[in-house]
């Protein structure tokens, strides 16, 4: 029992002190890329302005704190998802239940919207709905940039309920059915609860898709995130620094929301 | 689901959809041909795809055409390089050393977790300021010698093109790549563990496990996704038109504005991508069927 314990403590040491050697190894990488892009910069004469940054995200005016534009612009890519993410789950639950439903004209016109959605790109779809629907509707960029956006998640949503509904076990429905109840209920009380939990792992992760390809709608110029970042590039030609900032703040939301569909996913596995 | 054998049929649903299909296309028509005025004129738009020359009296192809064949370049270079980023990256991902598997957890995490739009901008700031130089792509493209030129040609279309080309290229394949490590992962992972203890068993490196046992079996999983990646990336070359590679819908924008035809050229734009991507769709399904049949 002592050599096995001894053997096992020396191979933790060893496993630990490999970690470290990896960790370093990995920071002296990181360090070097790092490297390499400053030099890479400074030997364009290139100026570094990062105090100049904080003033984007928000400014202190007579003792009061204002947001800066990037704050503005994040306002707006969040206000956009959230628009987007109800809408979203509307279109992806209605194309899901006529997919399901025995209506030939329903199943055509579902199969038609994915189709068309899957095979076209989201830059061409938003140019369709800006120059093309968007006069014909009167519609003004903001609400282009959310119908846009719901056209397309709409389509991913659509599968992902789907798949979570048609997931559950035939026999549910069978016994659901032979206790005698009616569709609605089958629906309510044996599919939905159990379809949840399947649905909402990839539900989140549509939600960090939404957030990621929001920042498109700023080829219509509406003033989220990326546009605000854009613009203060052309006014002060502080590239990296914007740039490096703007793909921090994306990196801090989607990690955080991808560190809860695995912590999500986690929950389920360990519940089933 | 039971309810899925049962046959279709006309019922309330299709009543409802049909007439809210109906009406939205009517409230389309009168829109467009009443409050905007709009006079459709296809015949101006079809010249850009191709049109024909009155003096050679040979068809001619134009921007949308051109563009179009830059797309699909675009797409069948990135999948090669990107599924060459993917496997190095994949098995770096799930080696054994630490190391390693740290700095491609980095890579696909960065570049899944960025908007495609702000990885091109910030990518393409440092391709066009630190890579390209150093890759030496402009002296390639400027170079006399008569078997570059006709090299670049025949792979690359105009060597004026040339280097704005290559960078939208390396720009796609390395957003690509990260997705494709995903799935070469995934694929890796999908076989037993009972494969690499059997082939540790008769006592192959695990190099050679790798190679002989694992791989071969990896590609048959791992086709089906990729071939769904390379729709994708015919759909994500659009993005690559913001930093002016001459694409599809690079050009699209160009004829819309210069013609201001802009109903008809979206339109047309879509529809081609659309066939393009849908004729993907249908030879890989037939491909995937036939390759079910033959395994069976």
């Amino acid at each position: 029992m002592s050599v096995n314990r001894k053997a096992l403590f020396r191979y933790w040491k060893v496993s630990q002190q490999s970690r470290v050697v990896a960790t370093l190894q990995y920071l002296v990488f990181m360090a070097s890329l790092v490297w390499v892009v400053v030099h890479g910069a400074n030997q364009m004469g290139y100026q570094w302005q990062w105090y100049n940054i904080p003033e984007y995200f928000y400014k202190v005016f007579e003792g009061e704190i204002y947001p800066g534009r990037l704050i503005k612009g994040l306002g707006v890519t969040v206000d956009l998802t959230l628009w987007c993410v109800g809408f979203t789950l509307l279109t992806g639950l209605i194309t899901a239940l006529l997919r399901m439903s025995d209506s030939i004209s329903g199943r055509w016109l579902s199969t038609i919207y994915l189709e068309l959605v899957r095979n076209t790109p989201l830059l061409v779809q938003l140019y369709l709905f800006y120059f093309v629907f968007s006069p014909i509707f009167g519609i003004d960029r903001f609400w282009t940039g959310v119908i846009c956006l719901t056209f397309y998640e709409g389509s991913f949503v659509a599968e992902i309920i789907r798949s979570g509904v048609q997931s559950v076990e035939r026999g549910q429905w069978e016994a659901g059915d032979s206790i005698g109840l009616t569709r609605w209920d089958n629906y309510r009380y044996i599919v939905i609860p159990q379809a949840i939990p399947i649905m909402l792992p990839p539900l989140t992760g549509q939600i960090i898709n939404l957030i990621k390809h929001s920042s498109i709608v700023s080829v219509i110029a509406v003033a989220d995130l990326t546009t605000e970042g854009r613009n203060i590039i052309a006014d002060t030609f502080m590239s990296f620094e914007i740039w490096f900032t703007v793909a921090g703040i994306y990196l801090v939301l989607t990690l955080s929301l991808s560190m809860f569909v695995t912590w999500l996913e986690n929950r389920t596995r360990v519940r089933t | 689901m039971i309810r899925k054998n049962k046959k279709p049929r006309l019922n309330w649903i299709d009543f409802a959809v049909i007439s809210s299909v109906v009406g939205f296309l009517i409230f389309v028509v009168l829109r467009v041909d009443s409050v905007l005025n709009y006079s459709w004129n296809w015949n101006h738009v079809f010249p850009f795809v191709m049109y024909l020359d009155e003096d050679t009296g040979q068809w001619v192809s134009n921007l949308l055409l051109e563009g179009l064949i830059i797309t699909l370049r675009l797409a069948v270079y990135g999948i090669i390089i990107s599924a060459v980023i993917g496997v190095v990256m994949g098995l770096c991902r799930i080696s054994s050393n630490l190391f390693l598997r740290m700095v491609a957890r980095s890579y696909v995490e960065l570049v899944r977790n960025t908007p495609p739009l702000v990885f091109i901008f910030i990518f393409y700031f440092f391709l066009s300021t630190q890579l390209m130089p150093l890759l030496g792509i402009d002296e390639l493209a400027r170079s006399d010698s008569p078997a570059v030129k006709t090299m670049i040609w025949i792979l690359c279309g105009d060597p004026i093109l040339f280097s704005n080309f290559v960078s939208g290229l390396i720009c796609l394949s390395i957003f690509e790549g990260a997705y494709i490590t995903e799935i070469v992962r995934a694929g890796i992972q999908s076989i037993p563990r009972g494969q690499w203890e059997a082939g540790r068993a008769i006592g192959l490196s695990r190099i050679d496990v790798m190679r002989y046992v694992i791989l071969p079996q990896a590609v048959s999983k791992i086709a089906p996704p990729l071939a769904n990646q390379f729709i994708t990336l015919i759909k994500d070359s659009s993005i690559v038109s913001l930093i002016s590679i001459q694409e599809l819908t690079f050009m699209a924008v160009e004829v819309g504005v210069s013609t201001s035809r802009i109903f008809e050229v979206w339109i047309l734009v879509a529809v081609m991508y659309f066939v393009i991507c849908y004729s993907c769709v249908l030879f890989f399904n037939w491909l995937e069927r036939r390759a079910a049949r033959s395994k069976r």
